[in-house]
């Protein structure tokens, strides 16, 4: 870390700077191939915890685990005597790097304007720079779902409800000099935004939401749905076309090609989809084309809790943290939805769906244990199933030889806000904790 | 004025109505005609003596008479027994098998007023306020949507159709106020009858308060600003009547206070005891406007009212009166089914009929008011509800007619059968609350209105008629889309109700005579309404016809069955 | 997502506006869970045993107990004797601590801003209160008791704003914490000057800029002092004459004058914050809170020697630019420097998890844990001026007492028992009764409706009830 970089005076950190501002190696230690974590009781959610283990992490990989494991001659050796090793914490559903600063406008890359985009991925807008990405990382996120979609405003709350395609979703580690070094994968998953039934709409002569008759809503949600349907009807036509005939015969059409390789699960699609009808929608839709669904959102997923464990969909919940919808629900529907469906056999995993409130994932997880989510379900809610829902299970989420070297090192259990998070290796590396707040705490604590 | 009253119609009636509007009249436009001047009235004007003899009285007053008289001259009462003398002049009407009520009171609304003419003042509201489309009052001073000189009684406009048939559905006497603004105006007591002076039954007879914002950009903006606003007008009108009366006492050697329109009748509501109308429907708005209204020292009648059955004591206790709006809250004519409706919606539309019962017995003064309700007969309908959840039918009727009259300080001329009051009086073919009643006449300061017979159809009908309609009228503009639901009874009564791209009308009146039809409805924009009728005929699932707007101008139709009892027409 | 992303991205002008609308009709029996509550019922006795009291005026009491008597604080130790009729909690294994206090709140109202002019001190959130609002029973839960409910931020002037005890269950007078002082609402930076906040032909209000903002506080206090002083003449006179007019927009401001009602005042940026408190000082009056003060960091000394203190988030920022520099450890930091530092919410929702909240501090700025919850009890209730009454469990003071499962400050506990006044407003048992009741409820009252809605009118009417009515038992057979 270099002291001067820290100092900068905050303004010319002010206005998202191209290049990062913080060096990515964890300062308190060389660069190295290889690290070795001894000490610590590894939870390698693979098995049962290891007291006193030692983690060897060999060129981005974890090379082995275990009590008996030797310390490579090569390693540099990190003392982790007290300290719990976890895998990386992840944010299943999140808009890291694709928006800096919320009311400027300039600084978002949300969602594109069109309403159609199987074409696009967010990874081509992730900012490596961003201020969010450093801050994420400080509390043990390493890696995240960067989402495209809606793309926010003062008036988004007023809109929305036809549903779209804003593209796919990248799957990225919380570092690196560029997107390049930053991705697991460019395309993890298709995401659409599911229609739903808009039975209130926002009047702006009286700014409250009024009552629309529900068989004129009923009609627009379906034919929203049936806009979907004509997307995936001639994306499998594109695909026949391709696979029989002569592609010389017609024009290359990328949006057709990318949402072809959802059709057949080639590539995850993630519905985002909050209300019972839209979920249901969505899993009758995804059983018609067969795709590999996944639900985000689901606030209203416990009512179709058993169709969705018979099916094996999963489900990236948002906020535990967030008010019920209706005046009559129970004080604690949001917090108590984790863990019904985890009961029910659903598979779950928790976003944030925020760029910013990224880091306080663990967070989201951890307000559903009193109210009924495991403490176990709910770790692995924030590293095992995401991984395994985005079909990377077999290189994240674990603490397993051969799996890429995500972990993190705490005081204790991550789910408590109090747990320190000592030390944060993406990629095989221990990089940096500092952020923008650290730095901005530093200069200001010297402050005579 | 056109473009207003355009604004507010579905818009196939608005494209109708703005045609009809324009289109001049085919007499005033030929030449040499115009008004008759200087000849004496050209509608029979009878003695005004009447007696009607050996009906059911029902006096309102707590006491019914069978086989009664009721004696009327010179537009007042001034007999009412089982024997009172016939004067000779007296037109007798026999009363056997007819009930004899007090006319019934429009408590609110805007009945035989012309449009307000735009003040300026922070007009429009909503997105044009929004916008910046309207002016932008920036504080107190500026007076913001304050029109308190505003007097309904030098606002009629007589006879209008509204007038007539609430007439007609036994309404002798309206409460008619100016309805937007902070402080609407003054408003009067009419009769529903007469020209526009002879109407006024008395004036200033109430104030009426909106507590209504016109959006967030002008002052004020807010529901709360609207509240300190009125405080400080109370403030400065109280100060303005204390700095007049000071200079009146001795004017050598003081400033003279500047004359201020909107000042002097906002002190004189005050000092008068004016009743003063400020809206209130959830307890926590009751109690608001209670509060607001001894803030301000007025006279408090809370208006609306529906959440008052959770609180009839405490009102009871403050003193203040409440207008019941008859429109009961429902759900939504086409609800989503998978919507839980919350609690409170429930108990309010399972509660809120049993409102004016539990004031009754708390002792509160109250009355009813139509609000929403868009015609006499349906005004009846929901005062039945409140019958139904336990209001007793005298109190029911009193809520019609002498309380609202209390509510507005005429109590001593009107809304009872008593001698010497004025002759405003109903009379019906069953108990008014009878869902078969028939109003068969109506005494307004004692002018007599025969009220005819509900056109009957001629012969049984065709066909069933029921069923869902689209129908496709042929506007100027071009054809205009809109769905019928009809429901036809075996004697070919005709209901249901219309929508279109913006709203739903009932069907007032309607029946089928063989393979002709018939039916109206209403269609309410502000102060005013336009009547549209339907007539043409039908064979199978199609229909052809007329709609005719407001009689003055009308359409061609056509209609197909989408759906119906069987499939379509037997 | 819900209203997390919307309040933490928009303007908060705009998100409680929302928030603001009007809800329908009342609560709290158990039959009918909005029949209200009187204000003046009397209250059972409450004895809580066998807790672990944290009680933020000393040391923790293991296996302590606390009884709570006519809405007050009775006796703290650890064998209490409970009067007979007293109801009896064990709180074994569990923590008992004072009610939260937040120091920032909208919910509870009808109106949130007079947006329309840039001075706006003449409305009152006591005025619209809601007490109707679902949010009261939720933060219960969540072991809010007392809320300061504020105006918005739409101008640099706002409203005045109310001080409640979650009393839910009660009517709006019920609801007002009579012993608070008066507090008004000021507000800098992006919000007054509307910059996320406009439209294309949008009039455009008067101030555009942070100086302009200084200078409408600057000219609303050179009128309000001089509309005292021409009061100051005519009362001199020997009140003689037509009394000079009143202004409900200066009065408020004469009350901050003369020390009577406390600024509370939204601010971000380090600048702004200290301008602000020169024109105070210049004018002679004080800013008793700084709110949000994101930047406060940066001047804590300074916002320190004028004697104000700071009422912040624990962890938001870059929702717009002049919270890009704000720091999670801003409330540490400024603690530090020897300000009084609360958490708050601004948001129903962060309102029910403010344990959490003050959690953060630990982490990011190594507050301890007395210091960390301090900033959701004690510290705001000092904030607010009710450090007599709440804000720590003592002898004499208000019974507004919480009762965890689990540390507090854990994101894992959760409240089992929340009681304001001495009168239990939530507990975890309540709420089930209370979920079954709205069942029962709606069931009834549904059938009801569909018995109704045949056409075929109930014959047998109800008697209108001469007491206080229960809801009708309509079509019940």
């Amino acid at each position: 870390m270099n002291a001067h970089r820290v100092a900068l005076p905050a303004i010319a950190t002010l206005l998202l700077a191209a290049a990062p501002l913080f060096a990515q190696h964890d300062p308190r230690v060389e660069p190295a191939d290889v690290y070795a974590i001894t000490g610590a009781t590894i939870h390698t959610l693979a098995g049962p915890a290891i007291e006193g283990g030692t983690l060897v992490l060999r060129d981005g990989e974890i090379e082995a685990v275990g009590s008996g494991v030797e310390v490579p001659a090569d390693a540099r050796v990190i003392d982790a005597e007290g300290l719990h090793v976890y895998p990386g914490l992840v944010d299943a559903y999140s808009r890291l790097g694709l928006t800096e600063i919320g009311a400027v406008e300039a600084s978002q890359d949300l969602g594109e304007i069109t309403q159609w985009n199987p074409h696009l991925t967010s990874a081509t807008a992730i900012h490596p720079a961003s201020a969010h990405l450093d801050v994420a990382r400080a509390n043990g996120i390493t890696h995240a779902l960067v989402a495209p979609g809606e793309g926010g405003g003062l008036f988004s709350f007023a809109q929305g409800g036809e549903g779209g395609i804003p593209g796919r979703a990248a799957f990225v580690h919380l570092d690196g000099w560029t997107v390049e070094e930053m991705e697991i994968d460019d395309s993890v998953a298709m995401v659409i935004q599911w229609p739903t039934i808009r039975t209130e709409t926002f009047d702006f002569s009286t700014f409250d939401f009024e009552e629309r008759p529900y068989t004129e809503a009923k009609e627009e949600f379906d034919e929203n749905v049936r806009a979907l349907e004509e997307w995936f009807e001639a994306a499998a036509h594109y695909r026949q076309a391709v696979d029989r005939g002569d592609p010389a015969r017609f024009e290359r059409n990328l949006k057709l090609e990318h949402l072809a390789r959802t059709l057949g699960g080639g590539l995850p699609v993630i519905a985002v989809a909050n209300e019972k009808r839209s979920i249901e929608s969505a899993l009758e839709f995804a059983e018609r084309h067969d795709l590999d669904l996944v639900i985000a959102g689901g606030d209203d997923a416990r009512e179709v809790k058993e169709e969705l464990a018979r099916r094996e969909v999963p489900v990236i919940l948002g906020p535990t943290q967030s008010l019920p919808d209706e005046e009559d629900d129970p004080y604690h529907s949001p917090m108590s939805l984790a863990g019904e469906l985890h009961e029910a056999g659903v598979t779950i995993a928790f976003g944030t769906f925020t760029s910013a409130d990224s880091r306080t994932v663990p967070y989201e997880a951890a307000t559903a244990v009193p109210f009924g989510l495991p403490r176990e379900a709910a770790l692995r809610a924030i590293t095992v199933n995401p991984a395994a829902i985005l079909g990377v299970g077999d290189r994240l989420g674990t603490i397993e030889a051969g799996k890429i070297g995500n972990v993190i090192v705490t005081g204790g259990d991550p789910l408590e806000i109090r747990t320190p998070v000592e030390w944060v290796f993406i990629d095989g590396m221990p990089v940096d904790r500092s952020n923008r707040h650290r730095a901005l705490y530093r200069e200001y604590r010297a402050r005579p | 004025m056109i473009p207003r009253l355009v604004r507010s119609l579905p818009p196939w009636i608005a494209a109708l109505a703005l045609v009809s509007a324009l289109a001049p009249s085919p007499a005033a436009a030929q030449f040499g005609e115009g008004e008759v001047v200087q000849a004496p009235p050209d509608r029979p004007i009878p003695p005004p003596f009447y007696a009607i003899r050996n009906a059911t009285v029902v006096t309102g007053t707590g006491t019914t008479i069978e086989g009664g008289t009721v004696v009327i001259e010179n537009g007042l009462i001034t007999a009412v027994s089982p024997n009172a003398a016939v004067p000779p002049e007296a037109w007798v009407l026999d009363g056997e098998g007819l009930t004899v009520y007090p006319g019934l009171f429009h408590a609110l609304g805007q009945l035989a007023l012309k449009e307000p003419e735009e003040e300026g003042d922070g007009e429009g509201g909503g997105l044009a306020q929004l916008f910046g489309g309207g002016e932008t009052a920036e504080g107190p001073e500026d007076r913001p949507e304050t029109y308190p000189w505003r007097a309904a009684a030098d606002m009629l406009a007589g006879e209008a159709d509204q007038v007539e048939k609430w007439r007609e559905g036994g309404f002798t006497n309206a409460m008619t106020v100016p309805a937007d603004g902070i402080v609407a105006g003054q408003g009067a007591v009419v009769a529903l009858a007469g020209e526009p002076g002879e109407m006024v039954v008395a004036t200033p007879a109430a104030l009426k308060l909106g507590l209504e914002t016109s959006g967030f950009f002008s002052y004020p903006g807010s529901l709360f600003g609207v509240m300190s606003y009125l405080e400080q007008l109370f403030l400065d009108a109280e100060r303005y009547g204390r700095a007049v009366a000071a200079y009146e006492a001795s004017p050598g050697g003081r400033e003279r206070p500047r004359y201020d329109r909107t000042l002097e009748p906002v002190r004189r509501a005050v000092v008068e005891r004016w009743a003063t109308l400020i809206p209130g429907d959830e307890p926590r708005e009751i109690r608001r406007a209670i509060e607001l209204g001894d803030e301000l020292g007025v006279r408090t009648v809370v208006v609306g009212g529906h959440g008052a059955w959770r609180m009839p004591a405490e009102i009871a206790a403050s003193g203040a009166a409440v207008l019941v709006n008859l429109e009961w809250p429902e759900g939504p004519k086409d609800p989503d089914p998978e919507r839980e409706v919350p609690l409170r919606e429930l108990q309010a539309r399972v509660n809120t009929p049993s409102t004016p019962a539990r004031l009754e017995s708390a002792g509160v003064v109250w009355a009813f008011y139509p609000g929403g309700v868009a015609t006499a007969k349906q005004a009846l309908e929901k005062a039945r509800d409140a019958v139904d959840a336990g209001l007793d039918e005298e109190a029911a009727l009193r809520g019609l007619t002498l309380y609202p009259a209390r509510i507005y300080g005429v109590d001593d001329r009107t809304g009872s059968i008593e001698p010497g009051k004025i002759a405003n009086l109903l009379v019906t073919e069953g108990g008014l609350f009878d869902e078969k009643a028939k109003v068969r006449m109506v005494f307004v300061d004692g002018r007599k209105f025969e009220i005819p017979e509900v056109e009957k159809p001629e012969e049984p009908p065709a066909a069933d008629m029921s069923g869902s309609w689209d129908l496709a009228i042929e506007s100027p503009q071009g054809v205009r889309e809109v769905d019928a639901e009809l429901e036809m009874e075996e004697d070919g009564t005709l209901s249901g109700t219309l929508t279109s791209e913006q709203g739903e009308q009932t069907i007032e009146e309607g029946w089928v005579s063989g393979e002709s039809f018939r039916w109206t409805t209403t269609i309410t924009m502000g102060p005013s309404t336009v009547e549209a009728t339907f007539s043409g005929t039908f064979e199978g699932d199609e229909m052809e016809g007329t709609v005719s707007i407001g009689g003055r101008f009308s359409v061609d139709f056509t209609g197909e069955r989408t759906s119906g009892p069987g499939g379509g027409a037997r | 997502m819900r209203l997390r992303e919307v309040t933490s991205a928009l303007t908060l002008v705009l998100a409680a506006l929302l928030a603001a609308e009007p809800a329908p009709a009342q609560r709290a029996g158990m039959e009918d869970p909005w029949a209200p509550v009187d204000r003046d019922a009397p209250v059972q006795p409450v004895l809580i045993e066998n807790g672990t009291l944290i009680t933020m005026a000393g040391e923790r009491i293991e296996g302590g107990s606390i009884l709570l008597i006519d809405g007050s604080i009775a006796a703290i130790g650890t064998d209490l004797d409970a009067p007979g009729d007293a109801r009896v909690i064990d709180a074994t294994g569990r923590f008992v601590t004072p009610g939260l206090v937040d120091a920032h709140s909208h919910i509870a109202a009808d109106a949130i801003n007079e947006g329309s002019v840039n001075v706006s001190s003449m409305v009152g959130i006591e005025q619209v209160i809601d007490p109707t609002d679902i949010n009261i029973y939720r933060e219960a839960a969540g072991g809010v008791t007392t809320s300061h409910v504020m105006h918005g931020s739409a101008n640099p002037i706002g409203g005045k704003n109310a001080i409640i005890k979650h009393r839910w269950g009660e009517d709006a007078e019920g609801l007002v914490f009579r012993a608070a002082p008066p507090t008004i609402k000021f507000a800098l930076g992006e919000n007054p000057r509307r910059v996320n906040f406009s439209f294309p032909g949008m009039p455009r209000r008067y101030p555009g800029t942070r100086m302009g903002v200084i200078d409408v506080i600057r000219q609303a206090f050179r009128d309000a002092v001089e509309y005292r002083a021409e009061w100051d003449a005519w009362r001199a006179g020997g009140r003689r004459g037509v009394p000079p007019a009143r202004d409900l927009a200066l009065e408020p401001l004469v009350e901050v004058l003369e020390g009577e009602r406390f600024v509370h005042a939204h601010s971000y940026r380090a600048d702004e914050i200290l301008q602000l408190m020169r024109l105070a000082e210049e004018t002679g009056f004080r800013i008793a809170v700084f709110q949000h003060v994101l930047e406060g960091y940066k001047v804590a000394d300074e916002i320190r020697e004028h004697g104000a203190m700071a009422s912040t988030f624990s962890d938001w920022w870059a929702y717009k630019l002049e919270a890009y520099d704000a720091i999670p450890h801003n409330a540490a930091l400024m603690t530090d420097r020897g300000v009084v530092v609360s958490i708050n919410s601004d948001s129903p929702e962060e309102a029910r998890h403010l344990g959490q909240e003050a959690a953060k501090t630990m982490k990011w700025g190594g507050m301890t844990e007395e210091q960390a919850l301090a900033m959701v009890t004690i510290n705001p209730a000092v904030q607010l001026r009710v450090e007599d009454r709440v804000g720590s469990l003592e002898e004499g003071k208000d019974a507004d007492v919480v009762i965890w499962e689990g540390e507090p400050l854990s994101s894992t506990s959760r409240v089992t028992t929340t009681i304001v006044d001495g009168r239990i407003v939530f507990d975890l048992e309540m709420d089930e009764r209370r979920q079954e009741a709205i069942a029962a409820e709606k069931e009834r009252l549904e059938k009801a409706l569909e018995e109704d809605g045949d056409g075929e009118d109930d014959e047998e009417s109800e008697e209108p009830e001469t007491e206080e009515p229960e809801p009708r038992k309509g079509g019940q057979r």
